[in-house]
């Protein structure tokens, strides 16, 4: 299946002269080579599966990997190269994930009172496994503040550009923000 | 505890706040044990956040994504050595990251000038500081973390925070927000540019002030007990 959109010839037009390799593969990805998509793919796989189970959790990492590295194939015509490949990725990664979101919202909680699931989450402050508890930690989040900690304090997202892409006030994220720490702190003192 | 600064705390930590409401809130941290307590668990949180190690699946998803792209997954990509890419969004200038160093420097001079003398003594007996340049004592210490070892001292210095007169109160809680804020910002811009040497470099020299800032402060807190 060839990536569709008629922005290769641009693309490929455009990428020439360039030295950046992801934008380059990326040029050669959306005109059907799937070498380089494939080296995109191992490229970025580890940031794309860290972001989807820390907004998601493991249990739907999987599908969604798929559904963004598929999305990514089948939008690499209207990758323009304004911004790093990486860049672009992240941000079609985060709408698939939010989109799927809103697939699971039927069995999650969102936005609702849930800090009282950090407490079976143990606390090892001072031992090689504090990080992967920390991870358990932010996992145990309520869904509204999990993902906007991850956006924000994880991935470096603004409160502007964070209220944008999951619909809320700004004030309703720095609320979220401060919700989540909140939690994680009291986590942390145990 | 919380007061009515207490929701305010993460704003001030991600500069949210307008000038007034800053200075208010910094006015607020001189006396308020409980926020200043508060703001630094932040301040370690958000570390720990963009510290965070990305990893693969367990399983690889290729084979499943060539089959629903119509590619062979099986021939796999040709060779492409390639530095590593930036992992995150963080980014932080080098005329501020300069400038975050200068006031470092500048707030740590005049809080060791202020501690030395009690300190000195003390330090005599538990040993020398460290100083060498580079990862700190604390780190490459075998199972003893930076963080814990900061946690100790921080807390140290919250119980003892009373017998210390207000003003090498004011100047240390100074000195330590200002120290914070450089080991975030110096934080972020590893997290941008991971193999820049003099970035890990002056991390880890952020890093080292803090610890020996912490450690003459509570040497300072035994000293008046």
């Amino acid at each position: 299946m060839t990536p569709p959109g008629t922005g290769a010839a641009t693309l490929q037009h455009e990428a020439i002269g360039r030295t950046d390799p992801d934008a380059v593969d990326a040029t050669l990805a959306a005109s059907g080579d799937a070498h380089a998509f494939e080296r995109l793919y191992r490229g970025h796989l580890s940031r794309i599966s860290s972001l989807t189970s820390r907004m998601l959790g493991d249990d739907d990492t999987d599908d969604v990997i798929q559904d963004v590295f598929v999305r990514a194939w089948q939008k690499l015509g209207t990758f323009r190269g304004e911004s790093a490949f990486g860049t672009w990725l992240h941000r079609l990664a985060v709408n698939v994930i939010l989109g799927r979101r809103e697939t699971l919202g039927i069995r999650r909680r969102r936005h609702l009172d849930g800090d009282a699931a950090l407490e079976t989450v143990p606390s090892r402050r001072q031992t090689p496994e504090m990080s992967m508890d920390f991870e358990t930690a932010i996992g145990r989040l309520p869904d509204g503040a999990r993902e906007v900690f991850v956006l924000h304090d994880v991935e470096g997202y603004r409160h502007a550009e964070i209220a944008r892409m999951l619909g809320l006030a700004t004030g309703t994220s720095k609320s979220q923000l401060h919700r989540a720490r909140m939690a994680l702190r009291r986590h942390l003192e145990r | 505890m919380t007061d009515a600064w207490t929701d305010r705390l993460s704003d001030y930590l991600d500069d949210e706040l307008d000038p007034a409401e800053r200075a208010a809130l910094e006015a607020h941290l001189l006396h308020c044990v409980a926020c200043g307590a508060a703001l630094a668990d932040f301040k370690r949180i958000v570390m720990r956040a963009r510290a965070l190690e990305d990893r693969e699946p367990d399983r690889d998803p290729w084979p499943a994504i060539a089959a629903r792209i119509g590619v062979d997954a099986g021939l796999g990509p040709t060779a492409d050595p390639r530095p590593a890419r930036p992992r995150r969004r963080w980014s932080f200038s080098m005329p501020q990251l300069a400038a975050a160093g200068i006031a470092l420097m500048a707030l740590s001079g005049g809080a060791a000038w202020l501690l030395h003398p009690v300190a000195r003594t003390r330090l005599a007996v538990q040993g020398a500081p460290p100083t060498n340049l580079g990862i700190p004592a604390a780190v490459r210490a075998p199972g003893r973390g930076y963080d814990g070892a900061v946690a100790d001292l921080e807390r140290v210095l919250v119980e003892g925070r009373g017998r210390l007169d207000t003003a090498t109160v004011r100047v240390l809680e100074l000195n330590l927000a200002v120290i914070d804020s450089a080991i975030v910002q110096a934080a972020r811009a590893v997290a941008a540019d991971s193999a820049n040497a003099y970035l890990n470099s002056h991390l880890a020299e952020t890093m080292r002030r803090k610890l020996e800032l912490l450690r003459q402060a509570a040497a300072l807190v035994s000293s008046v007990s």
